[in-house]
């Protein structure tokens, strides 16, 4: 029972994470409709940019962590500005997006190999890893109730945004049609850099906790495609979705390597991918794509 | 000839034979994969796993892995090729992935995630090159044959294909059970090039790159597949003194080709007299330009 309950709370822990993460994917994709896996890359950068701050500037991690959120959005948007917008404005094919997503993935990863060189880094003891007695029923970290925590805190701010300011409902818009909301008078260039830069600092914060949870290395960005699976299972494009979906994960992913074996934890993901995809493809909260002759 | 060149030159035929699957399924009958280096690993690991343990001569064991792998795309492509468009893509990539992790977790049949050594290099240049000529053979008269028109028919508009007639559904599992046999037979000769092969060499890296060859060189023409493999294959060979940046280059050359131009570099264009009867129509605005593009 214990260990139940244990494994259950390190299970919405690390969804909490994942869902940081696959909400990104899910924006992007319902704005663009096209999956963008330099995700990945956006996390890695939030990482070192909280790592270099604290180790060699010597901030606190408030300072470091809107540094890291303010530097990955940023990427963000120059990713988009760059290698996106100059291909969306000359074809409608998303294909030639998802291939150059994965080209800016390899590029951002390289990037990082080169110039800091590609060895596991710890990032220095900011977040608290005591354990923590709940009402006697189980033993936790503090770190897993603290990222949970910030996880639900990061995505309340985000349904506040699309909620209740303009912007926010400027994407929604743009999310049931790019193309009419830019006719309505939607910056649709503003718009999507906006999408772009949220993206990028929620991966970033998912990023300062995974590098917490695991070091940090350039490599680290592939583990968002645990997250892209999310939200997937979820439906591309829902942001509850998205969220359902990496809670979901994260519990099969930790209930399995806790009572069946660690190496098939792996193994738990991809299966659920595949037969969310037979079952029901367009997730469990996804718009029906319905077809039309 | 060096065995340096001999080396590179065997490379490029296992490339070339496992992209020119790939290009039948993505350029031709518009299924976008990112997940057939799955398929390569099961052609690699039952050609090693027959030629190591039980002694199969080689060409045997090589095609056995090329069947090995179309039998399982066959059992995989039923449920999933229902799927269109870009879940269909979703899907492969968990594919390809649970077939590597399948093989990680192999115990004492695979060996493992570190890999299985000691298969008998019987990958020689002349093997490598014999089975490209022969698997190209085939493929070019495939896709300029009754086949190749079914599948490029349910490629541009699969309702009107199916409306004609075409079991749309049939021909999309048997271009992926054939790409399948392509990637595995490469993987089989891979296997025994190296002679020891490793399941994290079949990650999604490399399934990203047997697809960004094909549209490299452009979708839907086998002959730039077949340049796209010959480009990527050298850059990453020339730059291997400057390794630390050489996947820089790949990446940044992968955003670049989209950007400048997407269609890859040979468009739908094969390379031959048709392809030079379009740019002339093209420079000198002859009205058979578009009659004479090969679709």
């Amino acid at each position: 029972m214990d260990i139940l309950v244990q494994q259950v709370i390190n299970g919405l822990s690390l969804g909490s994470v994942y869902a940081l993460i696959a909400v990104g994917y899910s924006l992007v994709y319902s704005i663009l409709m096209f999956s963008n896996f330099a995700h990945g890359g956006f996390l890695v950068i939030g990482g070192y940019i909280c790592y270099f701050a604290l180790k060699n500037m010597g901030t606190g991690i408030l300072i470091a962590g809107f540094l890291s959120l303010l530097g990955a959005g940023a990427a963000a948007i120059l990713t988009e500005r760059m290698a996106y917008k100059p291909i969306r404005e000359n074809t409608n094919n998303t294909l030639y997006l998802l291939i150059a997503s994965m080209g800016m993935s390899i590029v951002i990863e390289n990037i990082f190999v080169v110039t800091i060189g590609g060895r596991f880094r710890a990032l220095p003891a900011i977040i608290p890893t005591q354990p923590v007695h709940l009402f006697g029923m189980a033993t936790t970290s503090a770190f897993d109730l603290i990222s949970l925590i910030a996880a639900g805190v990061f995505l309340g701010i985000l349904q506040m945004i699309l909620v209740k300011t303009k912007w926010g409902l400027a994407i929604r818009a743009a999310a049931y049609n790019l193309r009419i909301a830019g006719l309505m008078g939607v910056n649709v260039n503003l718009l999507i850099s906006i999408t772009f830069f949220i993206a990028g600092t929620l991966a970033a914060v998912g990023g300062i906790f995974l590098a917490v949870r695991y070091t940090l290395y350039p490599q680290l960005g592939a583990i968002t495609i645990k997250a892209f699976v999310a939200a997937v299972i979820g439906g591309l494009g829902s942001l509850p979705g998205a969220v359902v979906g990496s809670i979901l994960l994260g519990l099969a992913e930790m209930l399995t390597s806790g009572f069946i074996s660690s190496q098939l934890r792996d193994l738990v993901v991809f299966f659920f991918l595949v037969l969310t995809l037979l079952v029901r493809p367009q997730g469990l909260f996804g718009k029906n794509i319905g077809e039309k002759v | 000839m060096s065995v340096y060149t001999e080396g590179i030159i065997v490379l490029l035929c296992i490339n070339a034979i496992a992209a020119m699957g790939v290009s039948l399924l993505t350029g031709f009958t518009g299924i976008f994969s990112l997940g057939h280096a799955g398929y390569m690993a099961v052609g690699a690991y039952a050609a090693a796993i027959l030629t190591f343990r039980y002694n199969v001569h080689f060409i045997i064991a090589i095609l056995a892995g090329g069947t090995m792998a179309a039998m399982l795309a066959y059992i995989i492509g039923v449920p999933t090729l229902r799927l269109v468009g870009d879940y269909y893509a979703i899907a492969s990539i968990g594919l390809g992935e649970a077939i590597r992790l399948i093989l990680e977790n192999g115990g004492t049949i695979t060996r493992g995630a570190r890999g299985f050594p000691g298969i008998p290099p019987y990958t020689t240049l002349a093997v490598a090159f014999c089975f490209f000529l022969i698997m190209a053979f085939f493929m070019f008269n495939l896709i300029n044959g009754r086949l190749g028109r079914a599948f490029k028919a349910c490629r541009d508009d699969y309702i009107a294909a199916s409306l004609l007639g075409y079991n749309t559904a049939k021909y999309r599992i048997l271009s992926l059970v054939l790409s399948a046999f392509y990637c595995g037979i490469s993987g089989a000769l891979l296997a025994g090039f190296l002679s020891f092969i490793q399941p994290i060499m079949f990650d999604m890296m490399k399934s990203t790159e047997l697809t960004s060859v094909v549209v490299f060189g452009g979708l839907g023409s086998m002959t730039g597949t077949l340049l796209g493999v010959i480009v990527i294959t050298l850059v990453t060979e020339l730059f291997r003194p400057i390794s630390q940046y050489r996947m820089l280059i790949y990446g940044a050359i992968l955003v670049i080709i989209m950007v400048i131009r997407p269609e890859g570099i040979m468009g739908q264009y094969e390379f031959g007299p048709n392809m030079f009867r379009a740019i002339k129509g093209k420079l000198f605005g002859n009205h058979f330009a578009k009659e004479s593009r090969k679709l």
